[in-house]
């Protein structure tokens, strides 16, 4: 028991009918998944991501090798209980409501009414389809179908969620609410294995990653590690004084250093969610999904924290709308302060820790301000934490985890 | 359980929802009224029932097993096609509790539909007399036999092999055999002469007598009658085609044995038939004995000077009230939900490894071969030695695993107002149900249980 999910030389030969013609799908596979853990498996298109999965799963069976599962067999219903599953593409029953689809998955699960109930409506709520939840799932359209694909592999409260490419299909802010959301299962002890070759995507959840290349990794690590340009540093500021942007020029040349100082672009993604947000504050009508980014309680409501911030996270709809605003601004600043090299002499102004992820729950009293001023606040907070020395990453982390803590409607 | 319960009602919904239902239910609903009103007959009370609930029976028979094919095999073959099984399986449920679930789902739709629509004719069948202002006369005969449930107890074909074989031995030993049956086979001499043996039996010369004894005869009701239905052959055809005889109707032994009578013994006045036509003699249900005995006697009377026969098969029969109507035609859609139930399995078993248009062809097939198995079976008789014993190895054992729909056709039963028993609904749901559906059905779940599901074969 000591990987959530192993390979062990996990090999899968397609053949045709007449046994010609082999694909070399997966070879010689050996992947460990820790438990706790957010592992990406990347790789470009019919890598072998899938057929992998299939193949843990036992919807394929392996030509060679084998897979544990949670310390067993992934088709043994046991097992099978503590899993999630999402596939590549939502296959779901086009005839049946969303309501019915949960429902449906939850009964096969064995829950018994009350708790399907509580679970299905909270997960309505989480993915955003309240108020569509009685039109057949039929008709949604693609990123909705993916919603609901997406509800249904937690309605188990899984210990093990197997994403195939969770975020296709998605709108940037279903994007962001995945990432958001897997980020939080993660802190709350669940493993999360899943692939997909939207490297933002990984990039931003996955704690470690393998990378296939025609049924065989390429490399595999932690994303930190792989990624982190020893020989740059970068900081973030508040809009400061030309001369005070002088003096820092002056500190980064004494040290023989190149130096470069811009005024951070909005990402995309973060231009879209602020219009969004701002559209659906003015209550424009939509037929399609409409989301907070409140986390089911039921998912790991275990731990005596978690019950804490759920309450704190099913507060009223009501105030919710104003707290947007200020959320979404906050996030602008840190997340396009990335490439601008300009800030990164600051780093000097820090200590140098180690960018672990950390997966802190500290800031709850902050969040549980849902009013404008207490965004102000916290963005002075955040510009504190910079100065103070807080590790970028880590900082980088903590902010969109609080997002989505704080079940702040604006972000959808 | 639970999870099978899911699957069963999200099967039902399927069938429902993706109106693979609803095309049978609205034809069904707009053809049964219609022929109900429509249909005549011979154009009395008693034809026209009889018309409809054998075109009625049949045409929701026939309609709901199609359904029952095409909802099984399209309910697990979707599910692969569109990959929704992906999601399925990999959930806390068991390859075979998947199959029993839709197995399941299919039963109830089955059973749901077949309740409607035999209530549908059911309720034209009662309000027959009604709708078409029947006359007393055609309302009698209606309910004598129509609305009945007569038992009829035939006379057994008797043993005769060993007298058969001694003839064949016989006609050997003397090199008869080429002289009298040039160019025959064994089997077909042999039967020839055991039909001879058979027909010897039932053959009165005249002066003689023949006695049938006959056992459990359970009436419904000693006020009732009884009917002896008759037909007679003969060796040489009488100038007027007529035969005259006496009968004999009761406890035989009574008089066999010389005990007070109890139970009476009917004998009617001398009678005169026509050859090779039925005919009944109708005397009242009492003459049955306690313990269900009843005996029949046929003189043929001297002023035949000739041999009277009752040819096989249909030559003599006996018939009474056993069960009412109502109960009859509930055994009858048991016997249709039986065979559908049988299909239901067949579908799963085909669709556990074929793809939808395949199945459904395998599964057609095998359906049409049922409704004529009779015919296959009986085909295969004639066939010449060496060609039978190949065939009594092989094919019949695939053949023999096919339901025999045409023997228990419900419409044989309900058309004549024949018994339909329980001891036969309950032998076709050994043979068909739990025999040969179970089979198939276990099958099935082996192959599925070891399949890879997500191998797609191009
Ligand atoms: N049933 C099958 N029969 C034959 N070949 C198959 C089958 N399934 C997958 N393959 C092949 O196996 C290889 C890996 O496919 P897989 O679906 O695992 O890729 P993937 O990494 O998930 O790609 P994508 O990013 O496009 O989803 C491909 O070359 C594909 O053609
Ligand atoms: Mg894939």
């Amino acid at each position: 028991m000591e990987y959530a999910v192993e390979t062990i030389s996990l090999t899968k030969v397609f053949s045709d009918w007449w046994g010609r013609d082999k694909v070399y799908a997966v070879e010689d596979l050996n992947l460990q998944v820790r438990y706790n853990e957010v592992f990406g498996l990347l790789g470009p298109n019919g890598s072998g991501k899938t057929t992998t999965l299939k193949m843990l799963l036992g919807l394929l069976y392996p030509t060679k090798g084998k897979t544990v599962v949670l310390g067993g067999d992934g088709a043994d219903p046991k097992i099978n209980a503590r899993i999630g599953f999402l596939p590549e593409e939502s296959y779901l029953y086009r005839y049946l409501n969303a309501r019915e689809t949960l429902d449906f998955y939850g009964r096969l699960f064995g829950l018994d009414r009350q708790v399907r109930k509580m679970r299905i409506e909270a997960l309505l709520d989480m993915v955003g389809l309240t108020a569509v939840a009685n039109r057949a799932v039929g008709t949604y359209s693609k990123g909705m179908a993916r919603r609901i694909g997406l509800a249904q592999a937690l309605i188990n409260d899984p210990d093990l969620l197997i994403l195939d490419e969770p975020t296709t299909g998605l709108d940037p802010i279903g994007t962001r609410q995945i990432k958001d959301l897997i980020k939080k299962l993660a802190e709350r002890g669940k493993t999360i294995l899943l692939c997909s070759h939207l490297l933002a995507d990984v990039e931003d959840v996955c704690d470690r990653i393998a990378i296939l290349y025609g049924g065989k990794t390429q490399a595999e690590g932690e994303v930190k590690e792989l990624l982190q340009q020893t020989s740059k540093r970068q900081i973030v500021t508040d809009a400061i004084s030309d001369g005070a942007v002088e003096k820092i020029k002056q500190i980064v040349q004494a040290e023989h250093a190149d130096c470069e100082v811009t005024s951070p672009m909005d990402k995309l993604e973060t231009f879209f969610v602020k219009t969004v947000a701002e559209a659906q504050r003015q209550a424009t009508p939509t037929s399609g999904a409409f989301s907070t980014t409140q986390i089911g309680e039921f998912l790991a409501a275990d731990k005596a924290q978690d019950s804490i911030l759920d309450k704190l996270v099913s507060a009223p709809a009501g105030h919710e709308s104003l707290s947007e605003t200020p959320k979404t601004e906050k996030v602008a600043p840190v997340e396009t302060s990335e490439p601008k090299p300009d800030e990164q002499l600051l780093g000097r102004l820090r200590t140098a820790e180690p960018a672990t992820p950390e997966k802190q729950v500290d800031t709850s009293e902050v969040e549980s301000l849902p009013d404008a001023a207490a965004g102000q606040e916290k963005i002075k907070k955040r510009v504190l934490d910079q100065l103070t020395g807080k590790p970028t990453s880590g900082d980088k982390d903590r902010e969109s985890s609080d997002q989505g803590k704080a079940g702040d409607p604006g972000d959808a | 359980m639970r999870s099978i319960w899911a699957v069963a009602v999200n099967t039902i919904r399927q069938a429902l929802r993706m109106k693979i239902a609803a095309i049978f239910v609205v034809l069904l609903l707009v053809l049964l009224p219609v022929l109900g009103f429509t249909t005549t007959g011979d154009g009395t009370l008693k034809g026209r029932l009889q018309t409809f609930v054998s075109y009625g029976l049949s045409l929701t028979s026939i309609l709901l097993c199609l359904l029952t094919l095409v909802a099984s095999v399209y309910t697990i073959t979707s599910d692969i096609e569109q990959r929704q099984i992906f999601t399925v399986i990999t959930k806390p449920i068991r390859r075979f509790e998947l199959l029993f679930g839709k197995l399941l789902g299919v039963v109830l739709l089955d059973a749901g539909l077949l309740v409607l629509f035999c209530a549908i004719i059911y309720g034209i069948t009662a309000y027959m007399p009604s709708f078409y202002a029947a006359t007393e006369a055609e309302r009698t005969e209606a309910a004598n036999e129509f609305y009945t449930a007569r038992a009829n107890l035939v006379l057994p074909d008797l043993d005769v092999s060993k007298e058969a074989a001694e003839d064949y031995g016989k006609l050997k030993a003397t090199g008869q055999l080429a002289q009298f049956y040039p160019g025959f086979s064994e089997k077909e001499i042999l039967d020839q002469l055991t039909k001879r043996r058979r027909l010897e039996k039932r053959a009165a010369p005249a002066g003689h007598e023949l006695l049938w004894e006959f056992e459990n005869v359970r009436p419904l009701d000693p006020g009732e009658r009884l009917f002896i239905r008759f037909k007679y052959d003969v060796s040489v055809n009488p100038p007027d085609s007529y035969v005259y005889s006496r009968w004999l109707v009761g406890d035989y032994r009574q008089i066999k044995y010389g005990t007070p009578i109890v139970t009476p013994i009917y004998e009617p006045p001398m009678r005169k038939d026509p050859i090779r036509t039925f005919r009944e003699i109708e005397v009242p249900a009492d003459a049955v004995a306690e313990d269900g005995y009843l005996a029949v006697a046929f003189l043929n009377v001297t002023l035949n000077n000739m041999v009277v026969i009752f040819p096989l098969e249909d030559g003599l029969e006996v018939l009474y009230k056993a069960d009412t109507f109502t109960a009859n035609f509930i055994r009858a859609a048991l016997l249709i939900l039986l065979r559908l139930i049988f299909l239901a399995c067949l579908g799963i078993l085909a669709a556990s490894f074929l793809s939808f248009p395949v199945a459904m062809m395998f599964c057609l097939a095998i359906f049409v071969t049922a409704n004529f198995s009779g015919f296959v079976l009986e085909s295969f008789s004639y066939m010449s030695d060496s060609v039978y014993t190949v065939y009594s190895y092989t094919l019949k054992w695939v053949i023999w695993l096919l339901p025999q729909f045409d023997k228990f056709n419900p419409a044989k039963f309900l058309v004549p107002g024949r018994l339909l028993s329980w001891s036969l609904v309950a032998r076709v749901a050994g043979l068909v149900v739990c025999v040969r559906g179970f089979l198939m059905l276990l099958l099935g779940l082996l192959i599925f249980s070891f399949r890879e599901i997500a191998r797609i074969v191009v």
